[in-house]
């Protein structure tokens, strides 16, 4: 019987490959991990499908952590592009969207369910 | 390439860049009246998806996303044929990106020189890709993205004849927003190399080289429209050691977020210059087709 076996360079390439994604995996959650220990907090409402305040401040360079409660008697989901989070919060409760340490800027942010109540992150 | 392609692909630039000045210049009129409507847009598809943006989705983000690539025309006769990913994307982290999916093909080939006729459909192959954060946006105005995507085909993309194919497609996918929330120019860098086992029981080794600019424009909220220009080398050999064809593809391009959590992004190219070694023809037709479109439909879940 003959055995029809990739070749061992593409199986190398391959496995390569793959040693450097996880790795780089690993090297990415540790350092959030580390970031998120001296996190800040900034705090956010919803009402009315309108954020309260439309406005909020962080510093720069440190992972933040916005607490969004959800006033309103629908469900939201806080969603932003350039932050790259999301997190559905059932009417009447709270959640947490933990974010990654920011360079200056001012960063959007909106409900995905009523798209017309949006806000913005300013980091400075 | 040939001194007359050479000239081609120089015009085709120029042409990029007269356009990109039209726009610039047209949404000036515009931008002050309607800045709030134009909201902020994830980059990976609006280029039409030949040309793939540097966003790698949002975490915590799980997504469908059917994407067929068809391509259509060789030397003679009727060649159509079309691969589906049935793609499960997901974004772990903030930096990362993970795309998952078997492959559908479907061949319709007929008088076509040096192809046997076939006109079938076969599950074919599996896909992986992982997309990981190289540049972040702010504070360079360019974002990269690193793509790493491994695949398996047990029949060849082109002929549809039974072999075992691995593949690796290596991509660099960069982008600036020229105009904010409005215009959006991408790039990307590919490296390709396959090995390739057909009847013969031999591995044979390809691989292609390709880069890419695009524009594309947010014309009303949620709708961007653009152009692809890509430039593709075909080599025998995993290394580039023999050369065996060029081609230049240049198409419009097509992105529609639906709604909320369903997006469509699609792409039509033509080759519109093309060399192959000792041959006199203007195009490559051998291993480039005519003419190639991708659709793919995102529904996040």
């Amino acid at each position: 019987m003959q055995l029809n076996l990739l070749p061992l360079r593409a199986v190398r390439s391959v496995r390569t490959c793959f040693a450097f994604t996880l790795l780089g995996t690993a090297i990415l959650i540790a350092s959030e991990h580390a970031q998120a220990q001296q996190s800040a907090s900034v705090a956010i409402s919803v009402k009315d499908h309108r954020f309260q305040p439309s406005q909020i401040s962080a510093p720069a360079n440190r992972a933040i952590s916005i607490k969004v409660k959800n006033l309103d008697t629908a469900p939201m989901e806080f969603e932003s592009v350039s932050l790259r989070v999301e997190k559905v919060i059932a009417p009447g409760s709270e959640g947490v969207v933990n974010v990654r340490a920011l360079a200056p800027g001012r960063y959007e942010f909106f409900d995905d369910f009523h798209q017309e109540a949006r806000g913005v992150l300013v980091v400075e | 390439m040939s001194v007359h392609s050479r000239c081609a692909v120089g015009r085709l630039f120029t042409v990029f860049q007269v356009i990109a000045a039209t726009i610039f210049v047209s949404t000036f009129g515009v931008q002050a009246q309607d800045a709030g409507a134009f909201h902020e847009l994830e980059t990976k598809y609006i280029f039409g998806n030949f040309t793939v943006g540097s966003s790698t989705g949002i975490e915590g983000e799980k997504a469908f996303e059917p994407e067929t690539e068809a391509n259509f025309g060789k030397g003679g006769g009727h060649y159509a044929v079309a691969q589906t990913t049935l793609e499960y994307e997901f974004t772990p982290t903030q930096y990362m990106q993970i795309i998952l999916g078997p492959t559908v093909s479907y061949y319709n080939i007929r008088g076509v020189p040096g192809l046997d006729d076939r006109n079938m459909a076969a599950v074919n192959g599996f896909e992986a890709e992982f997309r990981s954060v190289l540049i972040d946006r702010n504070p360079s105005p360019i974002a990269v993205t690193l793509s790493l995507e491994p695949e398996f085909h047990s029949r060849d993309e082109t002929s549809g004849a039974k072999v075992v194919n691995y593949g690796l497609e290596a991509k660099l996918e960069a982008d600036a927003e020229l105009i904010k929330n409005r215009l959006f120019w991408g790039f990307n860098l590919l490296y390709e190399p396959e090995t390739t086992r057909a009847d013969l029981g031999q591995w044979q080794n390809e691989t292609t080289f390709g880069i890419s600019s695009a524009l594309a424009y947010q014309i009303v909220p949620n709708i961007v429209v653009g152009a692809d220009l890509w430039y593709l080398r075909h080599y025998n050999g995993a290394a580039f050691n023999s050369f065996t064809g060029d081609a230049v593809y240049l198409g419009p391009t097509f992105y529609w977020k639906i709604a909320p959590k369903v997006l469509m992004s699609a792409a039509w190219e033509t080759q519109i210059t093309g060399h192959e070694p000792g041959v006199s023809s203007t195009l490559d037709l051998t291993d480039f087709s005519r003419q190639r479109a991708r659709l793919l439909l995102e529904f996040e879940l």
